[in-house]
């Protein structure tokens, strides 16, 4: 297993492990008790909820600074987009998706209304994936390297977390983040992320989510536990015929590694773009940093020694000659002295 | 600050929960210590068909190599977080590159011998990273937390450095316009001279910062975005010290005019070149830099040096006042330049097929457009040359050691936990 670089700021403890998620999406039924067992726990307002946030049906929208469990709901019908389902009823937003099956029922029993199929539509319906995303707790943590402050800290279950008491909302893990996960409140000015119930870990119980989810998708341990759990499920889906399962984040060749092994890792049967996640990733920080700031640096040292160049070429000119020049060679010679 | 009520429930606003047991070492109700109430799951136990099959883990990263590597069909966003950075941030690079820019030109006069321009750069160079502080201090989310920027010092974070950066470059630079004032030019230009090497760093890193994110349109121009600011620096503070130079009375024809010309006229004209080489290579990431306020900022920059440099050609029949207009429109341009980077940073971090695209390494000239032809490449096993590919994967390591060595080396024991921590495990209950 591949440890954080020693040089973080962290909390060691001799006898503390690896903890992480292993979030199986297949048995995620969508219920979003996660959603609310974290939101409970950890004290976060309400983001409102609104229907078909982001053009689905999920209304929770995304990960965010007050939203640490986020469940996605996959629409994969029809390629990717929602069922394109005619609008019942008349007037309740054109080609909405929406499937009002109580006018539906009005419109049968009235003799009325045969244009939709209501047995395809639901069928349809059926082409759903839910996958509760939460903070992927890196290896190489993008956030973790950016903080200027030294908020964002590995502690010893080598999870990243974010102490409150000491971001000053600077902003810089939000695009350093290549998941999308931190983001910064908008009324509290500072940035917000999943702790693995830090508080909870302390004290021996598990992480909110976990503890919340009816049908252990979401299933928490030490972390080569679970990836052992993890492969010999994605075993048993290949044994069944799911043979598109697969983990996102553990059981990676070195090479491979998405951002050096997540903490909180996946089992998917999608590509992960259709999850929003990426294909690849690793710490921007780490990637680029190096490179980065020797060209910069490199170009400014440059650019120094052009204008002194250019100061020294110009010093060398004649300065204007003739009795025309006069005038100019006193003013010259005036302003040096 | 307004909006909804974000007071905690326990403990203070931005501190930890403040809360005890009635009795030290008391057990939580229904606890079992050591997680033994979720190791590993309390459905799926041996008795079920959960996980019936033996550990196979080279077929696991088999397949997970198949599905991430596979064709990627419809993103489904949002992949990232645009940045939350406002107005305040592009006005800061920009008093920045003109502070950098114009304590260059300072260390050069005084190398030429013209000491009295010298001096009068370096209040330039004073003047413009005065209000730079305020600007960053503004854009935090908690502003009374600034100081926590220092509380560390970081090196692998650019932030942390660029903090101690200008709080160093504003320390020398005040203590070098004070000498001044104080009639030590000696003392004033040693501290100069010293300033240069931090001034090269705040001067720069901006694009680092830039660099080192996730959104494709930085992260992909990471190796240019440094230099191009550091060309806008430059030209800028040569042009404001121009500027200030002139209104003070320097006679033309004066060595530091001609110089400070060149300056200005050599730097924006890397400006505009390393722009335009980094937009051929861009790719699909480069589309927010053509497109909505962004692209139009971005374009009015350069047609801004376009004007510049044409005044400056065709300086000789209408005289120096055309010069004056020429750095007017430097100064202008660099600030619509930063201002483009940032605002198109947002939008590239919003357009979820490039940032898609990005991770799996096609992020090429070749599917510039939406409609491009759409050349897909395997996570790791893209079809590249041995040597290429051992490369490819020795590189990030070689920027990784190289980043931890010289954090090793410059962080030293200045790397501590943020709290005392402890770190107790679980205790056995």
């Amino acid at each position: 297993m591949t440890r954080a670089s020693p040089t973080e700021i962290a909390i060691h403890a001799p006898a503390a492990q690896r903890m992480g998620f292993f979030t199986d999406t297949t048995v995620c039924i969508g219920c979003k008790a996660c959603e609310v067992a974290c939101k409970q726990w950890n004290d976060l307002p309400a983001d409102g909820a609104r229907l078909r946030k982001g053009a689905s049906y999920d209304h929770t929208g995304a990960l965010g600074a007050s939203t640490w469990r986020h469940v996605r709901f996959v629409e994969i019908a029809d390629g990717g987009h929602l069922p394109d389902i005619p609008a019942v009823g008349g007037g309740r937003g054109e080609q909405s998706g929406d499937l009002d099956l109580v006018t539906v029922a009005a419109q049968r029993a009235n003799g009325a209304g045969g244009e939709v199929d209501v047995a395809a539509a639901v069928a349809a319906m059926d082409d759903w994936i839910f996958m509760s995303d939460v903070c992927k707790h890196c290896t190489n943590a993008g956030c973790l390297d950016a903080c200027p402050t030294g908020a964002l800290i590995r502690t010893e279950f080598e999870t990243v977390v974010l102490q409150a008491d000491v971001c000053n909302g600077c902003g810089y893990c939000v695009p350093a983040c290549p998941f999308g996960v931190v983001a910064r409140d908008h009324d509290d000015g500072r940035a917000g992320k999943c702790t693995l119930c830090y508080d909870r870990l302390r004290d021996g119980l598990e992480p909110a989510c976990a503890k919340a989810c009816p049908t252990d998708s979401i299933q928490f341990g030490p972390y080569d536990e679970l990836v052992d759990v993890a492969a010999r499920r994605v075993g048993a889906l290949h044994a069944r015929g799911v043979e598109d399962a697969y983990l996102y984040g553990a059981g990676d060749e070195p090479a491979d590694e998405l951002a050096g092994g997540l903490g909180a890792f996946f089992l998917l049967t999608e590509p992960p773009e259709r999850y929003g996640l990426p294909a690849q990733a690793d710490s921007p920080v780490q990637e680029n940093v190096v490179a980065a700031t020797a060209a910069a640096y490199g170009a400014a040292l440059l650019t120094a020694a052009g204008a002194a160049v250019a100061f020294l070429a110009a010093a060398r000119r004649p300065l204007p000659r003739g009795p025309r020049g006069l005038a100019r060679r006193r003013a010259i010679r005036g302003w040096s002295r | 600050m307004t909006g909804r009520d974000v007071t905690p429930a326990l403990g203070t606003h931005g501190g930890p929960a403040d809360w005890r047991r009635a009795r030290p070492g008391a057990r939580v109700a229904l606890q079992r210590a050591r997680w033994e109430d979720a190791a590993w799951s309390f459905l799926y136990k041996d008795d079920t068909r959960y996980g019936a099959a033996p550990v196979d883990m080279d077929a696991v990263a088999q397949v997970n190599r198949r599905m991430r590597g596979a064709p990627a069909g419809p993103v489904h966003g949002p992949l990232l977080n645009a940045p939350v950075w406002t107005w305040e941030i592009p006005l800061y690079f920009w008093c920045g590159g003109v502070a950098t820019g114009s304590w260059f030109v300072s260390v050069a006069c005084d190398l030429a011998g013209d000491h009295r321009s010298a001096a009068i750069a370096r209040k330039v160079a004073l003047g413009a990273v005065a209000p730079s502080p305020a600007l960053l201090i503004a854009d935090l989310g908690r502003p009374g937390r600034f100081l926590n920027m220092l509380r560390i010092f970081k090196p692998r974070s650019p932030m942390n450095l660029g903090a101690w950066a200008l709080v160093g470059f504003s320390g020398l630079a005040t203590a070098a316009v004070g000498a001044d004032l104080l009639g030590r030019p000696r003392a004033a230009r040693a501290i100069g001279g010293a300033n240069v090497v931090i001034g090269g760093y705040l001067g720069s890193y901006t694009g680092v910062l830039l660099a080192t994110t996730a959104v494709p349109l930085w992260a992909r121009s990471r190796l240019f975005l440094g230099p191009i600011f550091v060309c806008t620096a430059a030209a800028t503070g040569a042009a404001a010290t121009r500027l200030a130079l002139v209104a003070a009375g320097l006679p033309v024809g004066h060595p530091t005019r001609t110089a400070l010309g060149t300056i200005e006229t050599g730097a924006m004209t890397g400006e505009l070149l390393l722009s335009s080489l980094n937009e051929r290579r861009l790719g699909r990431a480069g589309l927010s830099l053509e497109q909505g306020t962004p692209g139009r900022l971005f374009r009015a920059a350069k047609w801004g040096v376009r004007l510049g440099l044409a005044l400056r050609l065709v300086r000789r029949p209408l005289g120096p006042p055309a010069h004056h207009v020429a750095s007017v429109c430097y100064l202008a341009a660099g600030l619509a330049f930063r201002y483009a980077w940032v605002g198109a940073g947002k939008v590239s971090a919003q357009d979820d097929e490039a940032v898609a695209r990005m991770a799996r390494g096609a992020v090429t000239v070749d599917d510039r457009a939406t409609g491009g032809p759409r050349r897909r490449r395997l996570v790791s096993s893209a079809r590249t040359p041995r040597g290429a590919k051992r490369l490819q994967r020795a590189y990030p390591e070689l920027v990784r050691r190289a980043s931890l060595l010289a954090e090793r080396l410059l962080g030293g024991s200045g790397l501590t936990a943020g709290r005392s921590g402890t770190g107790a495990p679980p205790a056995e209950r």
